[in-house]
């Protein structure tokens, strides 16, 4: 009879936290949602990666017309986002979502204030809807050095690091990136695609510069003008496509 | 209180358990009651620079998984009083370390009034590291002139200041020191090593001494003796000078500056 194999050592069950998005609902009627969603999103395909959702019935708890749970998870999961679990709710409502195998979550903690912006594309692009809440999200400030393999990533805003990037770390924004401080490792701006995003630092040593996916290495060196200077990293555009732009700053 | 010293740097080969055997001798020469532990379980070598292999009965996993008790396990140094070694299992793995056991362990010797007690950690960023860094008050970063070398160190002082007790408690950060170890100024002066100031320019934390490049060192471990043990050499003295700076006391860096070459070498070369 074959041994039975120790069950420590195929597993592990360690608590994790991971960062999720919550959609807060502020009415129960999942047309006007899907109408209001088609206004903001539009057909922004590929903004959302797959990524991990927890729905905010709190707000609805008191209102007296159903919801259309399941219209409601076809329009999410159809935008590329995965809704995982609850949050408050009416009795029939927190029901409906256990059968449609969501966990709850009345546990859940707000912790970031910031709001994942309308679209991808720049404010410029759409200037008949100004969203508000894109102007107040505010950059994602980091004081500790970035040593190698440290990662940050500033969701849907900017970046701000004050001390130094080092070879081996990484630093990625939807937005800009500031360092006030070597940039020795990876810097990704515009990680979604905004080609507007652009990359300051007081010194620039970077082994990647990426912006919109346009990236250069450290392989080429870096022109005697920027390398170890201020400077500033934009997108310019031009009839051969796109280049990176590496300009001193005084 | 016992005060927990990491000897860390991600990288392998580059003096961690010279330094762990030095550094435990050094502070107990000042009459500090020290233990070193092993965290190299699988590939135990302190028991060899500390020259007791042979009086190693119980181990280190002995004692986290309850086989054996302390006194049976720690092994006293037979150069100085008050220095014990704790050496590692040869023949388990690292998941043979597990964080409770490793708290009470250390505990246990907290009790056992220890003033230092000195974790020599393996090279790399797995089990055995994280355990070795887990529970320390302070840490040396041990970096040879080299950039592979300062790049593992930069990942471990991440490391330090993210994944140990004290940064998931909130409380005070480790104190971290760098160490840089197998200096040779000359070769600095030709180009072929980085020097202290390219290494502190890209780790920026305090320098808190630099062992010379010595064949000492490899004297000193085949004959299975701490190398701040080996009187009169550059290896020895720059190691007190280590324990000195880290007591608090102030010491001028030697050691450091390119040595000139006599005239008859420049003459007929090496």
């Amino acid at each position: 009879m074959p041994a039975a194999s120790d069950p420590s050592t195929s597993f592990e069950l360690k608590s994790t936290q991971w960062p999720l998005l919550a959609l807060a609902l502020r009415s129960a009627d999942t047309q006007q949602l899907a109408h209001d969603w088609q206004q903001r999103y539009g057909d922004a395909e590929g903004f959302f990666e797959q990524d991990a959702l927890v729905l905010d019935f709190s707000a609805i708890e008191t209102v007296d017309q159903a919801c259309d749970l399941p219209a409601l998870l076809k329009l999410l999961r159809n935008a590329n986002l995965q809704p995982l679990a609850y949050r408050g709710g009416s009795n029939a409502l927190r029901l409906q979502a256990a059968a449609a195998g969501l966990a709850r979550a009345d546990d859940a903690i707000d912790t970031v204030q910031n709001r994942v912006p309308s679209k991808a594309q720049p404010p410029a692009a759409s200037p008949v809807s100004a969203p508000a809440d894109l102007s107040h999200a505010g950059a994602l400030l980091i004081d500790r050095p970035l040593r190698s393999g440290q990662q940050v990533y500033a969701r849907g805003r900017d970046l701000i690091v004050t001390a130094m990037v080092n070879p081996g770390a990484e630093v990625v924004a939807d937005g800009h990136i500031h360092v006030y401080a070597p940039l020795r490792g990876k810097a990704i701006a515009g990680a979604r695609g905004d080609e507007n995003a652009r990359i300051f630092t007081s010194c620039l040593e970077a082994e990647l510069l990426s912006i919109a996916g346009t990236y250069r290495t450290s392989e080429v060196p870096l022109p005697q003008p920027v390398q170890g200077k201020p400077a500033m990293v934009r997108l310019q555009r031009n009839g051969q496509g796109e280049r990176l732009l590496i300009e001193p700053i005084a | 209180m016992s005060k927990i010293v990491v000897v860390t740097s991600g990288k392998g080969g580059v003096g961690k358990t010279t330094t762990s055997a030095s550094f435990a001798a050094g502070l107990a020469l000042k009459g500090l009651k020290t233990v070193v532990i092993d965290f190299d379980v699988g590939l135990r070598n302190l028991d060899l620079i500390m020259g007791c292999e042979r009086r190693v009965v119980y181990d280190f996993i002995n004692v986290i998984h309850q086989e054996a008790n302390l006194n049976q396990a720690l092994i006293k140094d037979k150069q100085c009083d008050n220095l014990y070694v704790l050496a590692a299992s040869q023949t388990r793995d690292k998941d043979a370390l597990s964080q409770e056991g490793v708290a009470r362990v250390l505990n246990d010797l907290a009790g056992m009034g220890f003033d230092y007690i000195v974790c020599d950690s393996p090279a790399g960023i797995e089990t055995g590291a994280l355990m070795a860094m887990h529970y320390a008050d302070e840490a040396l970063v041990v970096t040879n002139p080299e950039v592979s070398s300062v790049r593992d160190s930069d990942r471990i002082l991440g490391m330090l200041s993210s994944k140990t007790q004290r940064a998931i408690d909130g409380r005070e950060p480790i104190k971290e020191h760098l160490l840089i170890t197998r200096y040779n100024p000359n070769r600095v002066q030709e180009g072929q090593m980085l020097s202290l100031q390219d290494i502190q320019d890209i780790l920026r934390i305090p320098l808190i001494g630099v062992i010379p490049e010595s064949e000492t060192v490899l004297q000193a471990s085949n004959q299975g003796l701490p190398a701040v043990h080996m009187q009169g050499s550059a290896v020895s003295e720059a190691y007190k000078d280590v324990i000195e700076r880290f007591l608090g006391h102030e010491r001028p860096l030697r050691f450091v500056d390119a040595q000139k070459p006599s005239l008859l070498k420049r003459l007929f070369g090496r």
